[in-house]
């Protein structure tokens, strides 16, 4: 696979989101408003760069059976750096997306990675693949967010497109990622079976 | 065994890095995060209670322990070395957790200076509008003297604070914590 290739599977191919169906729960939690979906897709992709720089890096000296823990440790690390840098200087976003920032821990796709992808690659093609995994996860999260934003607030990074009393609350609501997650995924599935 | 204590040693040293690097950037980041939080406190002390020229937190001197468990601490504003104004902080259970809101009072009016809720998990478009100013601002110059209650319909009387549309559960939790920091007030200020 060529070095462009690595970058743009997570894009579409092998979205995690839409594709690989991983993160489903802060996805669903938090694209309730556009700025949101972007501030976390950028956090997100810093600990996937991180996190696969590191892994990569070390993929020859990590013992086997304890790879797991070391995976944890790096991916810990770099979220609570990234959590602490988010409550400093972006403080309006650390309060919107809340304890979503420290869970990124626990999100799959970045322990998936690392064990999937940098674990067995050298840097380079890991940083590719955590910037296009990163790039899909964002643009999904963003593509959630806008029906949600628009369909459910009537606006769109907060610029008002429909009248309030347009607007369909239950959208913003947890049914509304539900009903969105499941009609984007039902939609690109019957695109790709029509295709293959 | 020699096999574990490789395996241990390793992990210690990733740890210990690890520990370094956390370490490196909280004390990069704590004095901006600590100077942000008390930036935000008196901006926010300052808007509920525009009089006070100082403020100083009297928690220990007038939360007795029988008080109502919904006030978390009380702030005394004083001008000139006199009390002016008195700045509660309320913590009342909303529809998805608590609602923090501060509360200031004008000594010598016996009113409510306005309302700021500081922090919410209530529903987006629904309980969460009670953050907006056009919800806070009905609080504003109530009278501390009688408990305020919750109306679905535009308030007839002076007492009434009319609750954000189909949020009745957020607008009486706010309500509640409003009514226990007038309670005190009451009770401890007004002469």
């Amino acid at each position: 696979m060529s070095l462009l290739q690595e970058f743009t599977k997570g894009i579409i191919k092998e979205n995690p989101l839409f594709r690989l169906v991983l993160g489903t729960c802060p996805s669903l939690a938090i694209t309730t408003s556009v700025d949101n979906g972007l501030g976390m897709g950028v956090a997100f992709t810093g600990v996937l760069l991180g996190s696969n720089i590191v892994i990569s890096a070390m993929r020859k000296i990590i013992p086997d059976s304890i790879r797991i823990p070391v995976y944890i440790v790096v991916i810990a690390s770099f979220v609570t750096m990234t959590d602490l840098l988010m409550h400093a200087y972006t403080p309006a976003m650390y309060k919107a997306l809340g304890i979503f920032i420290p869970l990124i821990v626990v999100n799959c796709i970045i322990i998936g990675r690392a064990e999937a992808f940098a674990n067995r690659n050298s840097i380079v093609p890991s940083v590719l693949d955590a910037l296009g995994m990163g790039v899909g996860f964002t643009l999904a999260l963003v593509l959630l967010c806008t029906f949600r934003e628009v369909l459910g607030a009537g606006t769109f990074l907060g610029f008002r497109l429909l009248p309030e009393s347009r607007a369909a609350i239950m959208m913003i609501l947890p049914p509304g990622g539900f009903v969105t997650l499941g009609c984007i995924l039902g939609f690109l599935n019957k695109m790709q079976s029509k295709t293959a | 065994m020699l096999d574990i204590m490789k395996l241990a040693v390793f992990l210690l040293v990733v740890s210990a890095v690890a520990a370094f690097g956390v370490g490196y950037v909280n004390s990069m980041t704590a004095p901006v995060i600590d100077k942000q939080a008390l930036q935000m406190k008196t901006d926010s002390f300052k808007e509920v209670c525009p009089q006070g020229e100082e403020v100083k937190n009297e928690t220990e001197r007038y939360l007795k322990k029988d008080a109502n468990p919904l006030i978390k601490e009380v702030n005394v504003a004083y001008k000139g070395g006199v009390p002016v104004g008195v700045i509660y902080t309320i913590e009342p259970k909303g529809f998805g957790g608590p609602i923090s809101i501060l509360a200031g009072f004008d000594i010598g009016a016996g009113k409510v200076t306005a309302i700021k809720v500081l922090s919410q998990t209530e529903t987006p478009g629904l309980g969460a509008k009670a953050k907006d100013p056009s919800f806070q601002d009905r609080y504003k110059g109530k009278s501390a003297e009688a408990d305020l209650e919750v109306s679905k319909t535009p308030p007839t009387k002076d007492t009434q604070i009319q609750a954000i549309t189909a949020s009745t559960i957020t607008s009486k939790a706010v309500t509640s914590g409003v009514n226990a920091a007038r309670n005190h007030f009451a009770g401890n200020f007004v002469k």
